[in-house]
């Protein structure tokens, strides 16, 4: 899987199940101030992640991902690893 | 559509069973005070060909509670977790994927029923249903929305506690989702929404509450009355009450402990003498008709409004009466048109000044 899909997965992820608006989500979009996501919606994210690409984040690695780029860096390092 | 006047008109509505259409409940067998006992005894006293129950929790236990001749209607299904009210909700549903709630709403979720009720912690339950049945889409926040005891009706008032802080937005979508809740699911022709303030002028309030009522004002798809105060809501001023979950929640139990205040008073005055119990007697239909409107367990717990199916939150320490109640409201939340017109309301009110008018403003 490419970065730009992996992007574009989380990207529908937001829209799909946090109802975040398509034209705010770039790669520099940060969570809380730019998506305006709260602590739920974010575990909320995670857990869908997790499901999607079949990979595990334990809440230690969720509180280090604080943009959309971290998110799609997690998962190309864990999907790489595997 | 005539309209409704009596408390015992508006139980009916909530747990009225559509002709026609089976539904399928799954109940968290572990959830509450009082479970598995009264879990069970409220499955068995619904359960019927049109309304299957699966209960979820120690299989063993629940089967032995459902004695030698089980109901057919009755199926059980094992969760060798639990979730107590003292853990922390959201690491918790995290951290027991075979927990009886996070089982029950994964069932949801996957199509192996068609509503979940719970009498577990109120955060474990907004967190299970948020990740396993999953918001309804175009939702910013799904919402805890109740009946409050008001007279001579209870009152729709959400929300009571999913959300401490909320945008103006967020709000307006509450109005959305609480007006078609008392459309479809009491049957209340156009109800009035109010918002939840501390003046009536619209001026009066937060800076969210002061947006979210110019949102509300112009939004044509709300039927709004404008501001309404903490003493309008048991007068029944309107017939919805937007608030965020907060104010919401310190609201509703003001309201719900003084009502049951007032209620006890009453019932001892009116048996405090042997002349005031033959007053009461003469006036018994109508004591009793307070007492109902007042009596929260009566609509069967509160609804987490927004999410894909109907999840249906018990009071902590209800009894089988109230579980039954929680049991038969989520599964008229299923038959009613609820989710369709909320989902299209949704939709609509994008063209309205929704999110996406507000991105590009």
């Amino acid at each position: 899987m490419t970065r730009e899909e992996i992007f574009e997965q989380v990207k529908t992820i937001l829209v799909d199940t946090l109802s975040v608006d398509a034209d705010k989500v770039t790669i520099d979009a940060r969570f809380q101030e730019d998506l305006e996501t709260d602590s739920l919606d974010l575990v909320e994210l995670v857990m869908t992640m997790e499901e999607k690409f079949g990979i595990k984040i334990t809440d230690e690695e969720a509180a280090e991902i604080k943009t959309v780029g971290d998110a799609v860096d997690f998962v190309e390092k864990r999907i790489s690893v595997a | 559509m005539s309209p409704i006047l009596t408390p015992h008109e508006v139980h009916e509505r909530l747990t009225a069973q559509a002709a026609g259409v089976t539904v399928r409940v799954a109940v968290d067998a572990a959830g509450g005070d009082n479970a598995p006992d009264e879990v069970v005894k409220a499955a068995l006293s619904v359960a019927n060909e049109r309304l299957r129950i699966t209960l979820v929790g120690a299989a063993a236990r629940v089967r032995e509670l459902l004695g030698p001749q089980p109901s057919p209607f009755i199926e059980v299904v094992e969760a060798t977790q639990v979730i107590h009210s003292d853990e922390e909700p959201v690491k918790a549903v995290r951290s027991k994927p075979d927990a009886s709630l996070v089982v029950a709403a994964r069932l949801v979720g996957s199509g192996g029923a068609d509503a979940c009720v719970s009498a577990g912690s109120t955060g474990a339950v907004l967190a299970a249903g948020l990740f396993h049945v999953h918001r309804l889409k175009g939702v910013l926040r799904p919402a805890i929305c109740t009946l409050m005891p008001a007279v001579p009706l209870p009152v729709v008032l959400l929300d009571v506690g999913a959300n401490a802080e909320v945008r103006p937005e967020h709000l307006r979508q509450f109005a959305i989702m609480g007006q078609a809740f008392a459309t479809e699911v009491i049957g209340l022709p156009n109800p009035l929404v109010g918002l939840l303030s501390i003046g009536e002028e619209p001026s009066k309030g937060t800076p969210a509450v002061i947006e979210a009522h110019k949102l509300l004002a112009a939004d044509p798809t709300i039927n709004f009355y404008g501001n309404v105060e903490g003493r309008d809501i048991m007068d029944r001023v309107v017939d919805v009450i937007v608030v965020d979950g907060f104010a919401g929640n310190i609201a509703l139990k003001a309201t719900e402990g003084a009502a049951k205040v007032i209620v006890r008073e009453i019932m001892n005055a009116v048996t405090g003498s042997w002349r005031a119990k033959i007053g009461a007697l003469i006036m018994a239909r109508d004591l009793r008709r307070i007492r109902a409107a007042l009596d929260p367990e009566e609509y069967g717990g509160a609804y987490l409004l927004g999410l894909n199916h109907p999840v249906v939150i018990a009071h902590g320490n209800s009894k089988a009466r109230g579980i039954a109640n929680a049991i038969r409201t989520a599964s008229r939340a299923v038959t009613s048109g609820l989710l369709p017109t909320m989902g299209a309301r949704l939709a609509e009110a994008v063209g309205n000044g929704g999110p996406a008018d507000e991105a590009e403003t």
